[in-house]
């Protein structure tokens, strides 16, 4: 008796029907095999198959039972296809029809329940478009996929409700998608309150939070580099619908949603150590899984201690800070990942740290802080749109002043500024695909942004002067974009185009 | 160019310096210098001074040592240091740039450059008509010693020593303490007391050196006297726009270098708008930025 079974492979951000066929023949020894480029994990989901039925009471058939999937010729990888092996045999036993139009996907559990499974969002998105009506998922994962509009999902919760579902004798109702609160992990640790003077730190963090532009930041240990970039999150607008739906694409296939998870609609940060490897932080692997610049999509990557990332990643990251994707090729696959995020790096002056400290005194050599720099290479520094340099603060003035945090201003007072001029970019970029300045390409920055002669003259002044590079002349139109939708003006004045400049790319010599 | 060896023996030989290290065990003098530039000034050794400095040099040492050393060698005055980037390397270039005569004594080899990166600066100084001395031939790499061994060569040159910034325990101070050795005159450049490496000058000038405030004070130990220094550049406020930020910016900054969190405290003035008059006064070239700090330039 054959049975035909429909589910899912993705490759990367695409998905794929596959056609899984059970056949079980009366004749020939008892026997159990999977055929169509299968691998380890598809492989022994044979074992979970069998158990999991004997667990749940149904007798696993002695006979000869293959499976083939379809297209042979796509290696099909992971433990989803656990239920819809189990389902093809059980429907052949317990004589009950595959329903049409409807997706399988989940991973057994010895005790026959489902396991939560990564997938099952951008499987949701697979059937909206190709026009499948039901899904049949972990209840794990059915919240993720429920959260497609116009198809139905139905929460798995173990093999003996899904026949009982199929045979029609006990229903189960599908789902309705329920916005949840996001994971504890995600929550702010610090508020822009809490981090005592850097009033320019802070400035530089709006203006880059408000223009999704990336920023370097250079000072002595505990100035409070970490601190502030740790305050980030606090000060990004949630993300937009179109970005929630790219973002949990990724964490789909990277199977970062947690069970019961929604959409993910706040900006990721992501802080990878220096020691990540160049296919865990930018992707890759022989099946290449979206790497940490991916996990940041239209959010936060923090590189701390930036200049001890090995040579390799840094550069690695220039495609992506450039177009906002990389696409990881391999001999039988290519794949594109998008990877449009905000990059912020923080780095000592020197070896010792203490170059710019006032007070500590650096014990480097004039050519071992040079060999420092020069880790971070050029090009790199170039694509970093915002350069600032941080002071440690004398800690003992303010602790004195307690009253001091009174006055300073909350994450979410600044949070507001910055949604405001997010708003202004996505009505200024409504005809556009891009939806931030510091996604602004050569064209758009002519439509966009006009430069008034003053304005231009100060700007050509300021390149001579800081010899800026032809980029760098660029991002600080962008910058002093991002600067007067701040300040709510349409048009980019004097003052704009002044602040812009104080932070420009500069070297960070000790005196 | 010029260049050769001169024995004890020569009459070129430093006086200054045999005399000085007559005192010491005679195996310690130089038996022979090596030389490459104009080895005459050797001769007058009377018109040495030396400067020395910490090799992390503050930007409030560099500016004074500029400014004093531009003035004494305008004078005439023979600058004598070691070549060490920071404080030595501040005073050669401050002398050449004043268009004076200054002698290098290398820790190494005659013909090695000590620090590498400084090879300009070595060619400028002989394209000035300078000096450059070692008592190592070839190309000997300096070893921690060979940088003692040098500094008493720099003060036994010299009628007086400067010392612009040295750190407690530092080489600017085995220099300090061999011109003592020698009977030199000591000048310090006199510091903060927070800063580290003000903490040996002010120790100098505990123990009796004389505190340097200008040019003068050194000058007329020499017995020249610059009747008319040049005019300080006077920084012209022109613009209408923001007047008075910029002021009191300025007003700040003339007394201490700070940095754009601290002026905004003290000036009560929102960081955004302060940005944008620091840029603006940048580009006019009043102030200058660096490592996040601003100087008037």
């Amino acid at each position: 008796m054959l049975v035909k079974v429909q589910s899912v492979a993705n490759l990367g951000l695409q998905t794929i029907k596959v056609d899984i066929e059970i056949n079980l023949a009366n004749k020939g020894l008892p026997a159990f095999d999977i055929v169509g480029l299968a691998d380890k994990a598809v492989a022994e989901s044979k074992e979970r198959v069998r158990t999991a039925m004997a667990t749940s009471g149904i007798e696993f058939p002695a006979k000869k039972i293959t499976v083939n999937m379809a297209p042979a010729d796509v290696p099909k990888e992971g433990s989803m296809y656990d239920l819809p092996i189990a389902i093809g045999i059980l429907s052949s036993v317990l004589e009950f029809a595959i329903p049409e139009k409807s997706l399988f996907l989940g991973e057994l559990s010895f005790d026959g329940s489902l396991r939560h499974t990564k997938g099952a969002f951008l499987m949701a998105l697979f059937a909206k478009e190709f026009g499948f009506e039901n899904l049949y998922v972990p209840k794990d994962s059915a919240n993720e996929a429920a959260a497609i509009k116009g198809i139905k999902v139905f929460p798995v919760e173990n093999l003996v409700k899904l026949c009982k579902h199929l045979a029609r004798q006990e229903k189960i109702e599908h789902v309705f998608y329920k916005h949840v609160v996001q994971e504890k992990s995600q929550t702010v640790e610090f508020d822009m309150k809490e981090v005592l003077g850097q009033e320019q730190a802070k400035r530089a963090m709006e203006i880059a939070a408000a223009g999704g532009h990336n920023i370097i930041m250079v000072g002595s240990p505990g100035s409070g580099k970490t601190m502030l970039a740790r305050a980030l999150p606090g000060i990004l607008p949630p993300l937009n619908e179109t970005e929630s739906l790219e973002v949990t694409k990724i964490f789909s296939a990277a199977g970062n949603i947690p069970p019961g998870g929604s959409l993910i609609t706040r900006r990721q940060f992501r802080a990878p150590h220096h020691t990540a490897s160049l296919a865990g932080l930018v992707g890759g692997g022989s099946k290449p899984q979206p790497g940490e610049i991916s996990l940041a999509h239209r959010g936060v990557l923090f590189l701390d201690e930036f200049n001890e990332f090995p040579r390799s990643i840094m550069e690695a990251m220039r495609q992506p800070l450039e177009d906002g994707y990389l696409t990881i090729s391999r001999s039988k696959q290519r794949i594109q990942y998008p990877a449009d995020f905000m990059l912020v790096a923080s780095a000592n002056p020197c070896p010792c740290g203490y170059a710019m400290h006032p007070k500590k005194p650096c014990t480097c050599g004039p050519n071992q802080i040079a060999k420092y720099q020069k880790r971070i290479s050029g090009p790199i520094l170039d694509r970093i749109d915002l350069h600032i340099a941080i002071m440690p603060v004398d800690t003992a003035a303010f602790a004195d002043n307690q009253k001091n945090s009174e006055f300073l201003e909350s994450s979410e007072k600044v949070r507001q500024r910055v949604m405001q001029a997010r708003q202004r970019q996505e009505a200024r970029f409504l005809s556009e695909d891009i939806c931030s300045n510091s996604q602004m390409k050569n064209t758009h920055i002519k439509k966009y942004c006009k430069l008034s002669l003053e304005v231009e003259a100060i700007l050509r002044q300021a390149a001579a002067k800081f010899n800026l590079s032809a980029r760098s002349y660029m991002k600080m139109i962008k910058v002093s974009r991002t600067i007067a939708d701040l300040d709510n003006s349409d048009e980019i004045q004097v003052p704009h185009m002044a602040e812009a400049l104080q932070y420009s790319p500069r070297t960070y010599e000790s005196a | 160019m010029e260049f050769g060896v001169i024995e004890v023996s020569d009459k070129n030989y430093p006086k200054a310096l045999k005399e000085a290290l007559k005192n010491l065990i005679s195996s310690l003098g130089p038996k022979r210098l090596f030389y490459k530039g104009d080895i005459d000034l050797l001769l007058d050794e009377k018109n040495c001074l030396a400067v020395v400095g910490s090799r992390h040099l503050t930007r409030y040492g560099r500016q004074s040592t500029e400014q004093i050393i531009t003035e004494c060698a305008a004078a005439g005055i023979t600058i004598v240091s070691g070549f060490m980037y920071g404080g030595d390397e501040a005073a050669h270039s401050a002398c050449v740039k004043a268009g004076g005569k200054t002698i290098a004594v290398m820790p190494c080899g005659i013909n090695l450059v000590h620090p590498p990166q400084q090879k300009d600066l070595y060619q400028k100084i002989l394209d000035t008509g300078g000096l450059i001395i070692s008592e190592y031939e070839s190309n000997l790499q300096p070893q921690t010693w060979m940088y003692v061994q040098r500094d008493r060569i720099v003060a036994g040159l010299s009628k007086a020593v400067l010392v612009t910034e040295a750190a407690l325990n530092s080489g600017s101070l085995i220099t300090a303490s061999y011109a003592k050795k020698y009977g030199r005159k000591i000048f310090a450049l006199p510091g903060q007391i927070t800063s580290e490496v003000s903490k040996g000058t002010l120790k100098l000038i505990k123990e009796g050196a004389e505190p340097v405030a200008e040019a003068n004070d050194i000058l007329s130990f020499y017995k020249v006297l610059l009747a008319q220094r040049s005019a300080k550049r006077e920084v012209g406020v022109n613009q209408k726009t923001s007047i008075t930020l910029e002021q009191k910016i300025l007003d700040y900054l003339k007394r201490e270098p700070m940095n754009a969190d601290d002026l905004s405290r003290t000036l009560a003035v929102p960081v955004a708008q302060l940005g944008t008059t620091l840029s603006l006064m940048q580009l006019k070239g009043i102030i200058i930025n660096e490592s996040g700090k601003f100087y008037v330039s």
